[in-house]
């Protein structure tokens, strides 16, 4: 209790227009509501800082373990077995290109009435060259198994004396120094161990002269193929092969240079996750988190939305705001709202049990086949998930986009009138620029909904973790990817807490928090910076 | 002699016809729209209705709505294809002494939603009052009592920042926050979490509250907040200055003349907005997923030794059961049934949410005018 000033010693004026209140902590019971109505309001802020606050919390860790997971790749050596893997992977991508054209030229002929025995001695110089061609990494590849044991042995022995490390702090921590004491941590000498590894670097040598050599040869038996498509494919994979060849000295002086304890600049650890193109969790190898393919995905997947959601929500827009009759306006408004609150996971079933199937059996239709990448490969792509982000994002650019139009001045629209311009005209020449602003805010807002959706990325956007493959062109349209929501719904469930993954997944919902906030910052500066002055 | 042409008839230009077809397109888009909408809500219920309604009396199917999730079983015995529930099968198992036969199994599939519906309940009720109560008291803060300053602007700033955020990230919020942070009041010290100990044996473990009902309250109360305060202001805006003016004229403090001249007024329009707002949050299924949701729990809510322990308890919820249900089950004639059903189901009650919300506005807007 505050002291209350005696009467006397309060000027006139006060003491007249105060009565002696009850107070409390020195305050009037006024003064008490509106604190405690204040307080509910700071509450907004309060979230919001505490959502920035726990998602650092648990997500800041993540460079720290990223790091030691970079620093154990290059210590144990796995790094250097990587450049060999790279070769391996590489021929197996140029090997799998030969098999599907294979493939396909078998079809072809198949479809075209002749007999398998036919087809297949028509192909046989085509098959020879393919099995050579397979063949020819054989010696690389018993090098590349030998060394991945080796590699992975040192990792898991680092990984043993980790956990004794830990075992030993609990311990410790818990008082039981004896106990403790009996748990002996021989740190892995790490240049010993992969002495050995690099002492291979003559076997690697002799099996890459090995592979150029069979390759060579194998190139140099490619049939001449009738058709000009194969023949295409063929050269592609030619001038691969020849580029993989050309790079094997480069390649030979990269392990050479390779060693275990270069350092790893601390700016990897952001690199690696914001550039990263490979997101690989629960890997036997090496796990790695970059952000890319999911952002790749959550975009795609948003530009499809987009494209879809914004002609149909700025007309119909335009269309309730200015040409529709006052009984249409009140039967279309309610409806579009109404959309808005339709469950996600409804929609996401939806696609899952309707839109998927009918959208492929679309694509299958012979006389569209013209267009890049249909017949679709997969019935639950980004275009399914695209599809039904749009029905939920008209809602939200209908609405902002409408309150933007109704917001430009009477008079701008009489005067149109006035100087004899028609409704469309008007429409088209001042209603539209003078509510751009709103309407592009609209449409970013509308993007931030769509960025953020979950449920239905997650049953219908076909769950693949990779860069869609953009050489296809629109085909790229058609593809499954894996978004940022999703990957968290997904595997959130499943992670250990501290984990680093479990820290991984918080890193991509800071980066779609701070993605949100930039929309929302964008769309009001938008408004207030190009907003016709009214009046 | 023919009649003179009208003066007044508009003449054909091409920019007429530009319009025409322009409002052509843009009224088939708006259509387009509603017939999309139209179409999703149709399969769903056309489908749905096959599970939740049936031909004979009581019309309804009751065991849908009253039976907690079972297994399905598929057999054929005896030449016949049989479908059977969990402890049915078990039963005819037993009957006929035949101890296996061959089956195939399709999890979740028999039986019905009810505890999902229960969880649902509870979830929507629990988080709409947090939500009401502090979006309702933020936006009177707002409305009556603030001046215009950098604070009030910094607090507008944040709830349309709020507004804006995913709700998975809001998921994420709730596991850091509540899942895994929040203090729970407990008689010994959890070593494996930072304690405060507060004395008579008590100590306060910030071990989390794990996934529990409460997690997914405020969760989903946080979310429904941006949207109660604005919906909640626009009412308080539509009640005439007159009306606290005369009240703080006659004497009135700026309480009694906010509770007896404003409130009155604005609370049925706070509300009825608000249920759009709950309706949304009660379609989410994101940030319940790891705050709230189980797969699956054969206990109902009230089963529990004190009545505390209800608050520290995961339930079953509808949006999370069909995401189980579309995803980790296969799409045949077999699981055709609890699918629709429960999309069904879920469907009706947000939708008669946000509907009841909507003709409840019309109705308001009709009955008050100043």
């Amino acid at each position: 209790m505050s002291p209350t000033p005696s009467p006397s010693a309060r000027p006139i004026s006060e003491a007249l227009l105060n009565r002696n209140r009850f107070r409390f902590l020195g305050l009037t019971p006024g003064e008490i509501i509106k604190y405690f109505f204040n307080g509910n309001a700071v509450v907004a802020i309060v979230v919001l800082a505490l959502i920035t606050i726990f998602l650092f919390r648990e997500g800041a860790g993540f460079f720290g373990q990223n790091m030691q997971n970079l620093r154990i790749y290059r210590l144990a050596g796995l790094e250097y077995v990587d450049f060999i893997r790279r070769q391996v992977d590489e021929h197996t991508a140029m090997n799998r290109a030969l098999n599907e054209s294979r493939l396909a030229q078998f079809n072809r002929l198949t479809a075209a009435g002749r007999t398998v025995e036919e087809v297949n001695t028509a192909l046989a110089p085509f098959d020879a060259f393919a099995t050579a061609f397979g063949d020819s990494v054989e010696d690389v590849r018993g090098v590349l198994s030998d060394l991945t044991e080796v590699a992975t042995a040192i990792k898991q022995k680092d990984q043993v004396n980790r956990d004794r490390l830990e075992q030993k702090a609990m311990l410790l921590g818990a008082g039981k120094s004896d106990e403790a004491d009996k748990i002996t941590v021989t740190p892995v000498d790490f240049a010993k161990e992969t002495v050995t590894l690099k002492g291979t670097f003559p076997a690697c040598q002799a099996a890459n002269q090995q592979f150029a050599g069979k390759l060579q040869a194998a190139l140099a038996t490619a049939p001449a193929m009738p058709e000009a498509k194969l023949q295409k494919q063929i050269d592609t994979v030619q001038a691969q092969a020849q580029a993989l060849i050309a790079s094997l000295p480069e390649i030979e002086r990269q392990m050479q240079e390779w060693k275990h304890d270069a350092p790893i600049p601390l700016s990897r650890s952001f690199t690696s996750f914001l550039f990263g193109r490979q997101w690989l969790t629960a890997s036997f190898w090496q796990d790695w988190y970059g952000i890319i393919p999911l952002f790749v995905g959550s975009l795609l997947v948003s530009i499809i939305a987009l494209t879809i959601a914004v002609p149909l929500g700025v007309s119909a827009a335009i269309y309730v705001s200015e040409i529709a009759s006052v009984r249409e306006k009140n039967f279309i408004k309610p409806c579009i709202e109404f959309i808005s609150a339709i469950p996600s996971v409804v929609l996401g079933f939806f696609g899952i049990a309707m839109l998927g199937t009918a959208l492929r059996a679309l694509s299958q239709v012979s006389w569209l086949s013209w267009f890049p990448g249909f017949p679709m490969s997969e019935r639950l792509n980004s275009l399914t998930a695209g599809c039904l982000l749009a029905l939920m994002a008209v809602p939200t650019i209908f609405s902002l986009a409408e309150d933007a139009l109704n917001n430009v001045p009477k008079h701008f629209k009489e005067a149109s009138y006035a100087l004899g311009a028609n409704r469309f005209q008007t429409i088209v020449r001042i209603l539209v620029p003078a509510s751009l602003s709103g309407i592009i805010s609209a449409i970013l807002l509308g993007f931030g909904r769509v960025i953020g959706e979950t449920m239905v990325v997650l049953l219908c956007a076909g769950n693949r973790i990779a860069i869609p493959n953009f050489t296809e062109g629109l085909g790229a349209f058609f593809q499954p990817v894996h978004t940022m929501t999703g990957i968290i719904a997904q595997e959130m469930g499943e992670v250990v807490t501290g984990s680093i993954h479990y820290r991984a997944l918080f890193m991509v919902g800071i980066v779609l928090f701070l993605l949100s906030l930039g929309i929302n910052y964008v769309a009001q500066l938008i408004v207030r910076r190009y907003r016709i002055s009214i009046g | 002699m023919h009649a003179p042409a009208n003066p007044f008839a508009g003449q054909k230009s091409s920019s007429r016809s530009i319009e025409r077809v322009a409002f052509g397109v843009c009224r088939s888009a708006t259509y387009f729209i509603l017939l999309c909408a139209a179409c999703i809500f149709g399969t769903i219920l056309f489908k749905g209705a096959g599970t939740v309604f049936q031909t004979t009396a009581p019309f309804i199917n009751v065991p849908f709505l009253t039976q907690a999730p079972e297994t399905l079983f598929v057999f054929e015995h005896e030449g016949v294809k049989m479908k059977m529930g969990d402890k049915e099968f078990r039963r005819f198992k037993e009957e006929k002494g035949l101890p296996d036969i061959a089956a195939e199994s399709y999890v979740y599939s028999s039986g019905g939603i009810f505890p999902c519906i229960v969880g649902t309940v509870l979830l929507v009720v629990g988080s709409m009052f947090i939500a009401l109560f502090i979006g309702i008291s933020s936006a009177i803060y707002l409305n009556e009592y603030s001046t215009h300053g950098r604070f009030v602007t910094f607090i507008r700033l944040a709830i349309l920042n709020l507004a804006g955020v995913p709700s998975i990230v809001f998921g994420l919020f709730g596991v850091g926050l509540f899942v895994a942070f929040m203090p729970l009041l407990q008689n010994f010290d959890n070593p494996a979490a930072p304690t405060l100990p507060v004395g008579f044996g008590h100590y306060l473990n910030f071990s989390g509250w794990n996934v529990c009902l409460l997690s997914g309250w405020f969760t989903l109360a946080f979310m429904a907040l941006p949207v109660v305060i604005t919906a909640s202001e626009e009412s308080l805006k539509a009640v005439p200055m007159g009306f606290r003016e005369g009240s703080l004229a006659l004497g009135a403090t700026k309480w009694q003349s906010i509770r007896t001249n404003v409130l009155p007024y604005a609370l049925p329009g706070m509300l009825t907005s608000s249920i759009l707002g709950i309706a949304r949050v009660a379609g989410e299924t994101a940030p319940i997923m790891f705050t709230a949701a189980y797969v699956v729990r054969d206990k109902m809510p009230w089963d529990v030794e004190r009545p505390l322990d209800m608050l520290f308890q995961g339930v079953m919820a509808l949006p999370y059961h069909i995401y189980v249900v579309s995803s980790k089950i296969p799409q045949n004639e077999y699981t055709e049934r609890v699918q629709y059903g429960a999309a069904f189901v879920f469907l009706v009650i947000v939708m008669g949410i946000a509907l009841t919300s909507i003709l409840l506005r019309i109705k308001m807007r009709a009955r008050y005018r100043w």
